[in-house]
């Protein structure tokens, strides 16, 4: 069965502007907050969002649904670029690194609205990353939205690489889980 | 922590985008190896981490993206899929081609790097031979002389300057088995001379061995038993390649 988002990228793959015009609609809500919880920069943010866009224009094609679902492959896009822009940042300043305070903090009281669909689901999965052990959810904080690399992680948190990436794994499994779960 | 448990780490590290170092060019090799459960979990892992940020719902992104994106859109033909596509390869062509450079010259240049120490250690071990050649055959020659000296027919026969110089040899000798011609305090042969010992006492002086002092004057060399029982000894100096007769002037002799 194919969904809409997969629908429009295949329209979109074969040229169509207004199904490219739909798809902005409906997944530019989705990865601008992360973009902009990433940057931290409305500006900065607004551009990365038109590059991911851009590119997803531009690499319709290249869209396998086997391998992702739109969502993901927009989100996982949205990410690398926005973590780009932080890198390229952070090597012209040489110091700026996200405190793990300002990542750690807490979620957001839901809308309502267009949202509310997901909102239940949405619940699940908050909880979920709220109720990982701090040290669990640190890592995964730091990698999936401060941008550092396990080396850098175990140089901050002065922990060894392997208990580093144990973490990552022990947290990212019991996320699955309960996403898992939820569907 | 077994093998492919090793991998399943990689991949939780790599969905975060976390993977850096050696860990990520062998998961990624693993990966290109077409391991389908680490396609799976990772697969998996991004979809959770997608819902994860979807959570968040914040922001509302600025109207001006879209007008300016259905703007460009609507200026820029987009690239077609085999276009694209195609680029893509030779993008990926031209980076592991450059990548596969990087490695040829790094590994070039570290084998270089080696081959010069290796050849310097050659160098040092070949020196280091030759100088243990030279002490083996010196010592040898020691314990030539000094079976020599055991045995009661062995004699002992100095040579003297006859200018009064404190150079000074001494020829161990034994009529069966030859001697051992020991030298201190010789000048070295000037260039393209050579020292010659001779054998006195037949009706001809008899060649025994053409020598060469060290920088210190000292030299230690067997000399060939043959012809008759000498009876004593002299040392000229002569042509570098030796001649059957005598021909320059007497530097040592026996009484």
């Amino acid at each position: 069965m194919t969904t809409a988002g997969e629908e429009f990228i295949r329209r979109m793959a074969a040229g169509d502007r207004d199904a490219f015009g739909h798809f902005y609609d409906r997944y530019a809500p989705l990865v601008f907050p992360l973009i902009l919880r990433i940057v931290r920069d409305r500006t900065d943010a607004a551009d990365v969002l038109q590059d991911v866009f851009w590119e997803a224009w531009q690499g319709a094609s290249g869209y396998d649904s086997a391998r992702g679902t739109p969502e993901a492959w927009m989100i996982t896009r949205a990410r690398t670029r926005a973590i780009d822009r932080i890198r390229a940042v952070r090597r012209r300043s040489e110091t700026f690194v996200p405190p793990v305070d300002e990542g750690l903090a807490p979620a957001p009281p839901e809308p309502g609205g267009d949202a509310a669909e997901r909102a239940e689901d949405r619940g699940v999965i908050r909880k979920a990353l709220n109720e990982l052990p701090h040290a669990q959810r640190e890592v995964i904080e730091l990698a999936y939205y401060a941008g550092l690399t396990q080396t850098e992680i175990s140089a901050r948190l002065q922990q060894p690489l392997g208990t580093v990436k144990t973490r990552i794994r022990l947290g990212l499994e019991r996320l699955r889980d309960v996403v898992r779960r939820a569907t | 922590m077994n093998g492919h448990e090793t991998y399943e780490t990689l991949a939780a590290v790599y969905a975060v985008g976390a993977l850096d170092g050696d860990d990520l060019a062998q998961f990624e090799a693993h990966l290109a190896e077409g391991c389908q459960p680490c396609a799976t979990g990772l697969r998996e892992s991004r979809e959770t981490l997608a819902r994860l940020a979807l959570t968040d719902t914040r922001a509302v992104p600025p109207a001006e993206v879209k007008s300016a994106l259905m703007a460009r859109i609507g200026r820029a033909p987009r690239a077609t899929a085999r276009a694209s596509r195609t680029g893509w390869l030779t993008w990926v062509a031209a980076t592991a081609a450059v990548v596969a450079l990087a490695a040829m010259l790094t590994s070039g240049i570290v084998a270089s790097r080696y081959e010069a120490r290796l050849g310097q250690m050659a160098r040092e071990m070949a020196g280091e031979r030759e100088r243990l050649q030279r002490e083996e055959a010196a010592l040898r020659s020691q314990v030539v002389a000094l079976e020599l000296l055991r045995d009661p027919a062995t004699r002992v026969v100095e040579l003297r300057s006859p200018s009064g110089s404190n150079a000074i040899a001494r020829v161990i000798w034994n009529d069966k088995a030859g001697g051992h011609l020991v030298v201190a305090n010789l000048p070295p042969a000037p260039e393209g001379k050579a020292y010659e010992l001779w054998a006195l006492g037949g009706a001809q002086p008899r060649p025994a061995g053409l020598f060469q002092v060290d920088a210190s004057g000292h030299v230690a060399q067997k000399v060939d038993a043959g012809g008759e029982p000498p009876k004593g000894f002299a040392v000229t100096l002569e042509p570098a390649t030796g001649v059957p007769a005598p021909t320059g002037p007497i530097v040592m002799a026996s009484k």
